[in-house]
């Protein structure tokens, strides 16, 4: 899943700041409770569970992420 | 290797001497709650751990050097070799939690949850216990609590070479640290608790199993998210709430393939459930006293093949 946030195109990267949760830390499962994350992986956007259990293919992400950015959300 | 301006505790294995342990910690090069563990002399080891304590290491070590008592050594005497050994790096800080391993493969093992001082029904359960064949007998929940003796089912304990796990209030009692309404122990009662390891790790059938009381654990100083079975306890106390939450339980079955252990018991919740969620047992023990039964988990491996039965018998 950090994969396919590492791979969008720079233009998508510059809109964003990107942080890593590791499920193995208490900090990682801390986070996961508070988004109320039920699987992995899991993707969040301004503290907002967007995708869960499946890898969204890249032009959707970047589709989702101007969204956002256009919205101010 | 100068020590720097960091508290480290450290567990020194003493040769001949009573006591097979000595634990003291080094903040700033000075000593603190130093202890002898496990035999001796008590009234003469709380003296020197007085005596010692917030001293600087240089002072101490010129005190204690050379003191012999007998094997041409003496409490003192190792305790000065301890420090110096921690001194120049020989010593590593102890853990912040201890593993004890079970060497011997079992196939069936009975398991006991909170005990809290009832010794009556530690004498009750155990040759109901061993009529059943088990191998072992072990410990999760708090050995030590308010409703019984508690002196009378650690000598018990010890006797019946239980493998015990610490509990939350067995270590309040270790450090002297436990609340004014329960009964005082003695110090080889303590030391008895203090030795406890807060993991226990065995085979059972095919499979790795490990044992803990709950998130007390994580809470240690210097407890590490990857240090041996942390995985298992970060997953049981923080992210499934002792398996209470059954919403990410997908998330807790894609942690499993990294578990070091495929059987997970813990006794914390003091409520009885078994769950096998990727391929892992979870299993929590309940109290050993419940209204008008006694009960204990017999757990047994054959090959891949894990049961878990919770056995009830009626009070005498």
């Amino acid at each position: 899943m950090a994969e396919s946030v590492k791979v969008l195109p720079e233009e998508i990267q510059e809109l964003i700041d990107v942080r890593e949760w590791d499920l193995r830390t208490r900090e990682g499962v801390q986070r996961f409770r508070e988004l109320r994350a039920k699987s992995l992986p899991s993707i969040a956007m301004d503290g907002e569970l967007i995708y869960e259990s499946l890898i969204p293919g890249q032009e959707e992400l970047c589709e989702e992420i101007r969204r956002r950015y256009q919205t101010g959300s | 290797m100068k020590l720097k301006n960091e508290e480290n505790r450290y567990v020194y294995k003493t040769q001949g001497v009573c006591p097979p342990e000595i634990h003291f910690r080094i903040r700033e090069d000075f000593l603190e709650d130093v202890r002898f563990v496990g035999g001796g002399c008590p009234g003469n080891a709380q003296l020197v751990s007085r005596l010692v304590a917030g001293q600087p290491i240089d002072s101490v070590l010129a005190q204690l050097d050379g003191i012999t008592c007998r094997n041409d050594t003496s409490c003192p005497d190792q305790l000065s070799k301890a420090i110096a050994a921690a001194r120049c790096g020989n010593l590593a800080p102890a853990a912040s939690f201890e593993v004890f391993t079970d060497s011997q493969p079992r196939h069936s093992i009975a398991l006991i949850g909170e005990l809290e001082g009832r010794s009556h029904v530690l004498s009750t359960l155990i040759p109901e216990m061993r009529e059943s064949g088990v191998e072992a007998i072990c410990c999760v929940g708090n050995l030590t609590g308010t409703s019984g003796n508690n002196t009378d089912i650690l000598r018990h304990a010890k006797k019946e070479r239980l493998l015990a796990v610490q509990g939350e209030q067995d270590r309040q009692y270790a450090f002297g640290e436990e609340s004014r309404d329960l009964p005082s122990l003695y110090q080889k009662e303590r030391d008895y608790l203090l030795r406890l390891p807060q993991v226990l790790s065995f085979q059972i059938g095919e499979k790795q199993a490990m044992a803990f009381f709950g998130e007390y654990i994580m809470q240690l100083h210097g407890f590490s998210d990857f240090e041996p079975f942390a995985l298992e306890m970060n997953m049981v106390c923080n992210l499934s709430c002792f398996l209470q939450d059954e919403t990410v339980f997908p998330a807790l079955e894609a942690m499993t393939p990294q578990f070091g252990a495929q059987v997970v018991i813990f006794s914390q919740p003091q409520r009885w459930g078994h769950w096998e969620l990727g391929g892992v047992n979870f299993i929590s023990l309940g109290k050993s006293c419940e209204a008008d039964k006694l009960a204990w988990g017999l757990l047994q491996g054959h090959g891949e093949k894990i049961d878990f039965q919770v056995r009830r018998i009626s009070l005498p």
